[in-house]
């Protein structure tokens, strides 16, 4: 194979990307072409962010980058270098108790599986960051936005009306 | 059954208990199979036809295994194996052999040709692109009724038709003779597909020195999958070794062996290194078992005031490419006409199945199997014979319904109801839903209202004799064992993985009730064939809670005993006199913790010399009797005439599982099917264009429901204990996708009857309820 074929040149692409995940510095080598989503997992061990589409539709890899809910299948690891990225595993540390959210998700039932429920614990926390006293219209619209095929939402939808009332925002508030 | 009260005189059981699973997923410390990928691992990527049906001419892997990153391409020459064939034994069933990868021909989109062996995912699916298969494509097989005419798909069958079988009441032609009315119809089901968010995967170890091949699988069944490896790969099943950890999803999807999986597994055998197969969407969208897909001709004879006579069907099933190993292809067709008369008194039945073969995705058990097809297909008629007959839809089926004094009720099809709430739990849907308020026809913006009730019956719980009764001789029984350490905590070690149904909670719950004590000192156990008592069928058809449940029930009653007797010989008093309350012993003259009897059953020589097995481990195999959970979906649905797009306004589901061991979980697999139910009625479709080519690729074009498709669902339960079963258990995970979509048809049919627009078939699409021009 010739030192031109796409292949061997892929194969000697390594770039380096320097983030903070969950308020640490991280520093990752991936290929130009992997997938934050992948990267996340494959270089930092962070496997709670699942892919279950790698097309941006089902949602189950969502994570917050720079504040913003993003589809970490649709973002090149490169293009998240500098960037402040926080994944399912930030939203509470082991031994801590449970986030809001994540106490109010098993509260309400809103996993089964528990594949999908990643990253939509990170859509809500993006939701709930800038928003105070949704109604259950607004939340089955956000919620929209991620697929589950395990619970039929209803679980979801007052699991995200109870965080609302509970979470405390107030500034210095853990992840908030 | 003993259930010991706490001092409030509360249970675990029926308890609204938070998930003991639920804390780890929420953390991001699930283990699911790409989670944890085994060191070293080589990674896997299928080369697929992209033909519905050619022969393979040559496969050139020059090109690939050259490639950067790359191992090894192996391709059918390579692996010779036993081909994955079902096991059942229903005369006149033809047994399609199936192997791992396609040698000769590709009988459907992607189906695997060959398998590329590379250091990563990426580097896999680059040399994937670059093996060469030449192919001399055939005609594609599409149309199931055009199956039986075109060539056989395998030569060797000489047909397309894998079963035909026909079986009638011998009064059927004169209730038809004599009838009234006649209502008939034609209906269908397309295909859908289980779609679980975790796809299928697996992770295959072999050790070379002892010979053990261990497969980390993301699977329902882990002791069937073993027997399917050790059989296909010529293998005791004691060297094979299922290991199953978290799994997204699999509502039947993951009961069957799939050939790919045999394939990592014979790949793993002939390599040094693990090798990680995890699918992506597409390939599960095309190449994963599909469910469902069925054309059901049906006609019920009544008399003039409504009463139902007879009921006739003629159920043609689309198995697709091969019938499959999980439970053939009478998955579908044969059970819809076993289920045909489902919650309603029909004195006369017949039936005609056939399964045929095509050029698409096997068909393999979907939640809900071949009961959701009859189930649509009869409600829909219901509905048809109501409007003619001038009746209420709610009143005819209230007249028809098995009665409580029908009970037991053994139909025509060979199905004994052991109890139940048929009427009631109808009375109680259609009174959520205000039935009585909804009129057909256009509302103030135009729309059209439609009202649609399905009451259903479920076979639940499967043991043998269930299996037996609704389809073939079957081993559906399992062993379960329960441990306890001297701390007092509990260990219940089970066959039965979960894959969301929450078995961590409910299975502790259970045993908690006999010991009187928290749930939380119980520790469920399971997914490794090597450590766990056998389970012959694995988390499928609604069993686990009543065949684990009751071989619990009994094994922890066991175990009480054995306590009884160290508490006994601690305190001084007959055994008998022992009862547990609050995790204790408890006897009139004193009481002694779990903890303590656990440790002196250990420790304490006293208790060796005076009892001859002091030890706290017991066993208990249950194969259960037959047992039907009912209940009745209703829904209200608006139709734009316009669009046809369809809006599910309301809604309520009333289910009766007999004993309810954790309410909130029934909720959750209730709300799940209801979901899965719209989608199957309004959205999904799985279906395969005229060239014999897969139309859904990816979530774009398999539309699952959302948040904004589904309204607030009102849920009720009624409890009828299982005469029976042990403690009076029901399984119940399916009933809501049995009957979800025979609601939102009949709620489709009974809005846009006024235009006069029919529905014939699910999934119903818009461009079908637009009124026809005049
Ligand atoms: S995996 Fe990213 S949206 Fe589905
Ligand atoms: S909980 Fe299983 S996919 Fe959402």
């Amino acid at each position: 194979m010739s030192p031109e074929d796409p292949l061997v040149r892929r194969a000697a692409d390594a770039i380096t990307v320097a983030l903070t995940v969950n308020d640490r510095p991280a520093r990752m080598i991936v290929e130009s072409r992997t997938s934050l989503a992948d990267a996340l997992r494959d270089e930092l061990g962070l496997t709670g962010t699942h892919v279950a589409c790698e097309q941006g539709i089902c949602g189950a890899c969502t994570v917050e980058v720079d504040g913003e809910a993003v589809r970490a299948c649709l973002l090149l690891a490169v293009q998240a270098d500098g960037a402040e990225v926080r994944t399912v595993e930030g939203l509470a540390a082991p031994g801590e108790p449970l986030h809001p959210i994540q106490q109010a998700f098993t509260d309400q039932h809103a996993l089964q599986c528990g594949f999908c429920t990643p990253g939509l614990l990170m859509t809500v926390h993006h939701l709930l960051t800038e928003r105070h006293g949704v109604d259950e219209a607004e939340v089955r619209t956000v919620v929209s936005g991620h697929l589950c095929r395990c619970t039929g939402y209803q679980g979801i939808v007052d699991a995200v009306l109870q965080a609302d009332r509970a979470w405390d925002r107030t500034p210095g508030d853990r992840a908030g | 059954m003993i259930v010991v009260r706490d001092a409030d005189g509360n249970s675990s059981l029926g308890a609204r208990l938070p998930r003991f699973e639920d804390g780890r997923l929420l953390r991001g410390r699930g283990r699911f199979i790409a989670d944890d990928p085994p060191a070293r691992c080589l990674h896997v990527a299928f080369v697929r036809s992209p033909h519905p049906h050619a022969l393979i001419e040559d496969v050139d892997v020059t090109r690939a295994g050259s490639a950067p990153g790359v191992v090894s391409v192996l391709t059918a020459a390579d692996r010779p194996h036993v081909p994955l064939v079902d096991a059942v034994a229903v005369p006149g069933l033809v047994k399609t052999p199936q192997p791992a990868l396609a040698g000769e021909r590709v009988r459907f989109v992607g189906e695997a040709v060959a398998m590329v062996l590379a250091e990563s995912r990426a580097r896999a699916e680059d040399a994937a692109e670059l093996v060469e298969v030449r192919y001399a494509a055939l005609a594609p097989v599409v149309d199931p009724e055009a199956a039986l005419l075109l060539p056989p798909l395998d030569p060797a069958l000489g047909s397309n038709e894998v079963y035909r079988g026909r079986r009638d009441t011998p009064g059927l032609e004169a209730a038809f003779a004599e009838a009234d009315h006649v209502v008939s119809g034609t209906f269908s089901t397309g295909r859908l597909t289980a779609a679980p968010m975790e796809g299928r995967a697996c992770a295959a170890t072999f050790d070379p020195v002892t010979g053990l091949l261990t497969v980390r699988c993301s699977t329902q069944s882990p002791h069937l999958l073993q027997r399917k490896i050790a059989t296909c790969l010529g293998m005791d099943l004691t060297a094979v070794r299922v290991l199953v950890d978290d799994v997204g999803g699999g509502f039947g999807q993951k009961i069957p062996a799939s050939p790919e999986e045999i394939a990592v597994a014979l790949a793993a055998r002939a390599a040094d290194r693990p090798v990680l197969w995890v699918e992506d969407r597409r390939e599960n969208l095309v190449a994963a078992p599909h469910g469902k897909e069925q054309h059901v001709e049906l006609a019920l004879a009544l008399d003039a005031d409504g009463t139902f006579r007879a009921l006739r069907c003629d159920v043609l099933g689309d198995a697709g490419a091969y019938s499959f190993n999980s439970a053939s292809a009478l998955i579908e067709a044969y059970l819809a006409a076993g289920l045909l008369p489902g919650a309603y008194r029909i004195p006369e039945t017949g039936w005609r199945v056939r399964s045929v073969l095509t050029t698409k995705a096997p068909i393999a058990p979907y939640r809900g199997v071949g009961w959701t097809s009859g189930h649509t297909a009869r409600e829909l008629l219901i509905d048809r014979a109501a409007r003619l007959l001038g009746r209420d839809p709610v009143d005819l089926r209230r007249q028809n319904l098995v009665r409580p004094g029908d009970l037991p009720y053994t139909t025509p099809t060979g199905m004994t109801y052991d109890s139940g709430s048929h009427l009631a739990t109808l009375e109680r849907a259609a009174k959520l839903v205000d039935a009585a308020d909804v009129v057909a026809g256009p509302t103030a913006d135009g729309r059209c209202r439609g009202f649609g009730i399905s009451p259903y019956v479920e076979p639940s719980g499967w043991g043998s004799a269930g299996a037996a009764e609704s389809s073939w001789s079957f081993a559906s029984h399992d062993s379960v064992r329960v441990e306890m350490a001297a701390s007092g905590a509990v260990t219940a070690v089970v066959g039965t993985p979960s894959q969301g149904q929450g078995h961590t909670t409910t299975l502790a719950q259970l045993v908690a009730s006999v010991l009187a004590c928290d749930p939380r000192r119980v520790r469920v156990v399971t997914g490794d064939t090597a450590g766990t008592p056998l389970s012959t069928a694995g988390t499928r058809a609604s069993r686990v809670a009543t065949v684990i449940g009751g071989a619990l029930l009994q094994a922890t009653e066991r175990l009480a005993a054995k306590l009884a007797l160290v508490a006994g010989h601690l305190l001084g008093v007959d055994p008998a006199e022992i009862s547990f309350r609050d995790g204790r012993a408890v006897a009139a003259s004193g009481s002694i913790g779990l903890a303590e009897i656990a440790t002196a059953a250990v420790a304490d020589p006293s208790v060796r010399a005076a009892l001859p097995e002091p030890d706290l481990t017991a066993t208990a195999f249950y194969d259960p009797p037959a047992t039907y959970s009912n209940g009745c979906v209703a829904v209200v649905v608006e139709v734009d005439p316009g669009t046809g797009r369809v809006d599910v306004v309301d809604a309520a589901v009333v289910e009766d599982c007999g004993t309810v061991i954790n309410p909130m979980v029934v909720d959750g697999q209730t709300l799940g099917a209801f979901a899965q139910g719209v989608g199957a009625a309004l959205y999904e479709d799985a279906g395969y264009g005229a060239d014999g080519s897969p139309r859904a690729t990816s979530f774009a074009d398999y539309l699952l429901p959302t948040a904004r498709c589904l309204p607030r669902v009102a849920l009720e339960h009624l409890e009828s204990p299982a005469p029976h079963t042990r403690g009076g258990i029901k399984g119940m995970g399916e009933s809501a996708m049995i009957a979800t979509p025979g609601a939102v048809a009949c709620a489709v049919a009974a809005a846009v009857a006024p235009l006069g627009v029919t529905v014939t078939h699910i999934p119903i699409r818009p461009d079908e309820l637009v009124a026809p021009e005049e």
